[in-house]
């Protein structure tokens, strides 16, 4: 099987499914998927010739996740460096209708509250804090653990000393009921 | 009762904060090295912090990478979807190395371009680091002397440079001296103008002047004498370059 033939093989197989995979996994439009996804074959077949490993999905899986890190990198870098305007220039954005402000007391113990919760989150041991802040973004125990290299039990060990220690910090023995997981 | 959905938005708004500490998200081969783990303990620790301050690009590291369609099932691409992708494909390798071609091309350009104009500003500066032999001074006739009318001063000379000395009187009472040359062509625009330099106790003044500076043309030097803010010609003299 010549190098080409090799390619053509896995472009047949892969292309629908990483369109898919950059869609539903990064929320793009069709359109931005089949642009990262050509995007991501191109990149292989240039490289194709100097790879030496074994698996050559492996590889192609590698460069399309470095396809999307890129793009969704270069997306924060852009905001970060995005164009501010004077907040009292008033022809600079249109004035929304401001919403219903809820009185003073209850905002200022909102803020209290969301203080406390950010402190107990940021003073829990690294590890724990580590697995329940992905927790709380939605990852799954198996994203996890393949993310910080521990296994899923490790996993589901850190985020109940997590928990544990969250509710005590917070006095609050009732704090994120399992049933929520 | 604090459910997660409160520790979320908690969660939340401390990344939001520790990203104004943390700054930039890690670059690819960081996180490729990361996830190789090709670094050391601490490093790969400070990475992962980084990482965890912006959620979506974990998501691109864990998020299940789809197998491969097998030949009869609908994913894999038919002939006509392949042929349309692949061209599609083809194009943009041929604009990569059509591009890629350009930029070559421009940089040997370029690399030849700076070469030669190094080159050229070595020879400049180690000429002017060398010695000038002048075979002889021009002294300079001011334009009206002597009641003749203009006075053109022909300048010749075997070497390289015209040394120009300017009649000037010796009781100036003028606290420095500048000099300018200009095309009697248009006089408005100094070829040539210099620094205000302190007069010398005779008031003598000599000006050397490449011979390539000069076109065989006729030009006009003038003297100013500056005194404090001051400044007014003190005298001019029309050159005359003759045709070599």
């Amino acid at each position: 099987m010549t190098n080409d033939d090799r390619f053509q093989d896995l472009y047949r197989k892969y292309y629908k499914r990483m369109v898919r995979f950059y869609v539903l996994s990064f929320r793009v439009t069709e359109e931005d998927a089949e642009e990262l996804t050509q995007d991501a074959f191109f990149r292989f077949l240039e490289a194709m010739d100097e790879y030496r490993g074994d698996a050559e999905w492996a590889y192609l899986e590698t460069i399309a996740r470095n396809v999307a890190y890129n793009r969704i990198r270069s997306q924060k870098t852009a905001k970060r460096g995005a164009e501010t305007v004077d907040i009292l220039d008033r022809n600079a954005i249109p004035e929304p209708a401001a919403p219903p402000e809820p009185d003073y007391a209850q905002r200022e113990e909102e803020a209290l509250r969301s203080k406390r919760l950010r402190e107990a989150i940021a003073g829990l041991p690294t590890g724990s804090r580590e697995c329940i802040q992905l927790w709380l973004n939605e990852f799954t125990y198996d994203e996890i653990a393949k993310f910080l290299k521990i296994t899923v039990d490790a996993v589901k060990s850190r985020l109940r000393d997590a928990k544990k220690i969250l509710r005590a910090k917070l006095g609050d023995a009732n704090a994120l009921p399992e049933v929520e997981e | 009762m604090t459910t997660k959905s409160e520790l979320s938005a908690a969660n939340r708004d401390l990344i939001t904060e520790n990203r104004l500490a943390i700054g930039e998200p890690p670059t690819a081969e960081e996180v490729l090295a990361y996830t190789r783990g090709e670094l050391a303990p601490d490093e790969e620790a400070r990475i992962r912090e980084r990482l965890i301050a912006y959620p979506d690009l974990v998501r691109t590291l864990t998020t299940p990478f789809p197998e491969g369609a097998d030949p009869d099932h609908p994913d894999y691409l038919s002939d006509h979807e392949f042929a349309r992708h692949w061209k599609a494909l083809q194009k943009r390798r041929h604009r990569s190395h059509g591009g890629l071609q350009f930029w070559r091309a421009f940089g040997a350009i370029a690399a030849a371009v700076a070469i030669v104009l190094g080159g050229l500003l070595w020879r400049a500066e180690m000429q002017l680091k060398q010695p000038v032999a002048v075979s002889q001074p021009q002294d300079l006739y001011q334009d009206g002397q002597r009641g003749i009318g203009t006075q053109q001063n022909t300048l010749t000379t075997n070497g390289d440079s015209y040394l120009l000395v300017p009649s000037l009187s010796s009781d100036l009472a003028v606290d420095k001296l500048r000099a300018e040359i200009a095309d009697v062509a248009d006089p408005s625009r100094p070829l040539w103008s210099s620094k205000a330099m302190p007069r010398t106790p005779d008031g003598s003044l000599v000006i050397m002047v490449p011979r390539e500076f000069l076109k065989p043309s006729t030009y006009r030097l003038v003297v100013y004498g500056i005194t404090g803010e001051r400044q007014e010609p003190l005298s001019s003299y029309t050159l005359r370059v003759p045709p070599r």
